[in-house]
């Protein structure tokens, strides 16, 4: 796995796309979590309040998860580039096997996720420092959201990763993911109950980073079952192996 | 000599289209093997099955008497189609890739740019390229890591004369190290000049293979005429055992002779019967109209 890393490294390295949207991202994080800091709440600056260590980690983490379609983006053009150059179809020539283009594409799943996780937790520890009142002896109490946050960012490009390799042409495929993501999946959910669609995969992933003021948005929508983040670990890791296994399968059922 | 690849009975199915039925076929060890045909006739297909991008209907295939592994990939080299390459990397970068994918030497990828001639354009993007120099990049890339076959699909596509030429001599050098090389192409004076085997396919049919000699050379074409009647040569021409084919075309008679047979053994023949032959004149069929005839001939 590490050796298909470097070779995907090899294309990634010297590609102004992924710096662009990978730029994209860290500025935006910044950016959403400077401003979410900044709104005067009750002439006091919100950020005073809502960036206290352990709770800020929970904060930070929903407000990343608003831009989880960006690196899903970035990984539909990833491997959708493959088939425009036709280098998939090459590299399958030249001794990969089926899995190992799918490895090759989670491994950079992985990475990707661990440095906006690694990222995210660092803006998590400038800004909390920045507003913090007391000492920071709690700091980390809370800071599994990081991970959980990983996970669903991971989660997110899985997904990208499936219909990218099921409809390949680049344009297409991230009109096919937003949709899903944005539209789609609501549609459904608002025709099952709560019940059964805790468990789709939007929302399972989005259950990982709730929102900090989730009671007061249950009294207000009516919402009555829902997964706690630690809950939406499993059916989340199970979709992320699922969507990988489909797109391994795609591969194989198709002609390349 | 042993065969490099077997072919057995593959078929491939596109829908309502029979791209491929029922193609065997066997490459020798050290041989040039033209597969030979029309655009659309099933080469680019076949390659892909046994290059392990196209999923066979039915069939099966064998790389050096084994099915396809990692390890039988990294003794292939094969260029399928189009130069596949990442166009905002560098000609160097994109070997160096190709070289990490292979499991090759990152140290072979300078050798294989000198090989094909972009030694001096190695650090130029590679979609700044032209089409001859990405064949030939494409052909480095194939000749990595120092394979006993080559697979090449139309390598001289898209060039001018002078990189055809190139290309040509650059197969028949690494043919002369002992090398297998599979050639597509619908270019017959191509796989004349290069082949030392061929296939001939057609609408996804194979029409023949063997040696290039014995498709090609065979089956000389004698004209015949006065001396008597034409219906009446055409008669005796169609009498004599030795005689493959007979027929009128163009005001004289039209004879193909059975393998192995000369055209005075046929002037002798039809002096035997009273005719004296006003002409005889014996035509090398063109290897056009050769090839014509082969992926003809399911319509006789």
């Amino acid at each position: 796995m590490t050796s298909l890393l470097r070779i995907e490294l090899r294309k990634l390295l010297p590609y102004s796309t992924f710096w662009v949207l990978l730029l994209l991202q860290a500025a935006l994080l910044f950016v959403f979590f400077y401003a979410r800091g900044n709104v005067m709440v009750n002439g006091q600056m919100a950020g005073a309040e809502l960036y206290q260590f352990p709770k800020l980690w929970m904060h930070l983490t929903y407000v990343s998860s608003y831009l989880n379609l960006i690196p899903g983006i970035l990984i539909i053009i990833l491997v959708s580039d493959e088939y425009t150059f036709r280098t998939l179809r090459q590299q399958v020539i030249d001794g990969y096997s089926r899995a190992d283009v799918v490895q090759s594409k989670a491994s950079v799943i992985l990475l990707l996720a661990l440095l906006l996780a690694g990222y995210v937790f660092l803006l998590g520890m400038g800004f909390g420092l920045y507003h913090s009142k007391e000492g920071a002896a709690s700091m980390f109490t809370e800071a599994q959201y990081i991970f959980y946050y990983l996970v669903q960012v991971m989660g997110y490009m899985a997904l990208a990763m499936l219909v990218a390799f099921w409809v390949r042409k680049t344009g297409l495929a991230i009109m096919v993911f937003l949709a899903y993501t944005l539209v789609l999946e609501r549609l459904i959910q608002w025709q099952t109950p709560d019940t059964i669609d805790k468990y789709f995969p939007m929302k399972a992933l989005s259950a990982l980073t709730p929102n900090p003021h989730s009671e007061l948005e249950q009294l207000m929508l009516g919402i009555t079952d829902f997964l706690t983040p630690g809950q939406a670990l499993v059916p989340a890791v199970l979709y992320i192996g699922l969507f990988g296994f489909l797109s391994y399968q795609l591969l194989r059922s198709r002609d390349l | 000599m042993a065969d490099i690849l077997e072919i057995q009975g593959i078929s491939k199915r596109y829908g309502a289209v029979q791209a491929l039925d029922q193609v065997s076929l066997n490459v020798p060890q050290g041989s040039i093997y033209g597969l030979l045909g029309p655009n659309g006739s099933g080469k680019t297909t076949t390659l892909g099955i046994v290059l392990d991008v196209i999923n066979a209907s039915a069939g099966t295939f064998r790389w050096f008497g084994q099915p396809l592994s990692k390890s039988t990939k990294r003794r292939i080299g094969a260029l399928l189609e189009t130069p596949n390459f990442y166009p905002y990397l560098t000609g160097e970068e994109n070997l160096r890739l190709t070289a990490e994918v292979k499991g090759v030497a990152p140290a072979r990828v300078g050798e294989a740019l000198q090989t094909v001639g972009l030694g001096n354009r190695r650090g130029d993007k590679f979609k700044g390229y032209s089409l001859g120099m990405k064949q030939r990049l494409a052909i480095g890339a194939a000749l990595l890591g120092d394979p006993e076959v080559l697979v090449l699909d139309e390598p001289t596509n898209g060039l001018d004369p002078e990189g055809i030429a190139e290309v040509r001599r650059l197969i028949l050098h690494i043919a002369s190290q002992g090398k297998t090389i599979v050639l597509a192409s619908h270019l017959l004076d191509e796989v004349e000049k290069v082949c030392t085997h061929m296939a001939v396919l057609r609408n996804g049919k194979l029409k023949a293979q063997g040696p290039v000699s014995s498709i090609l050379a065979t089956n000389d074409l004698v004209f015949l005429n006065g001396g008597a009647p034409l219906e009446t040569l055409l008669q005796t021409a169609l009498a004599l055992p030795f005689v493959a084919e007979a027929r009128l075309t163009d005001q004289q008679i039209q004879v193909t002779l059975q393998n192995g047979v000369d055209s005075s053994e046929l002037n002798r023949a039809f002096f035997a019967q009273g005719i004296a032959l006003g002409q005889l004149v014996v035509r090398k069929k063109s290897l056009e109209s050769q090839f014509l005839e082969i992926i003809k001939a399911d319509h006789a």
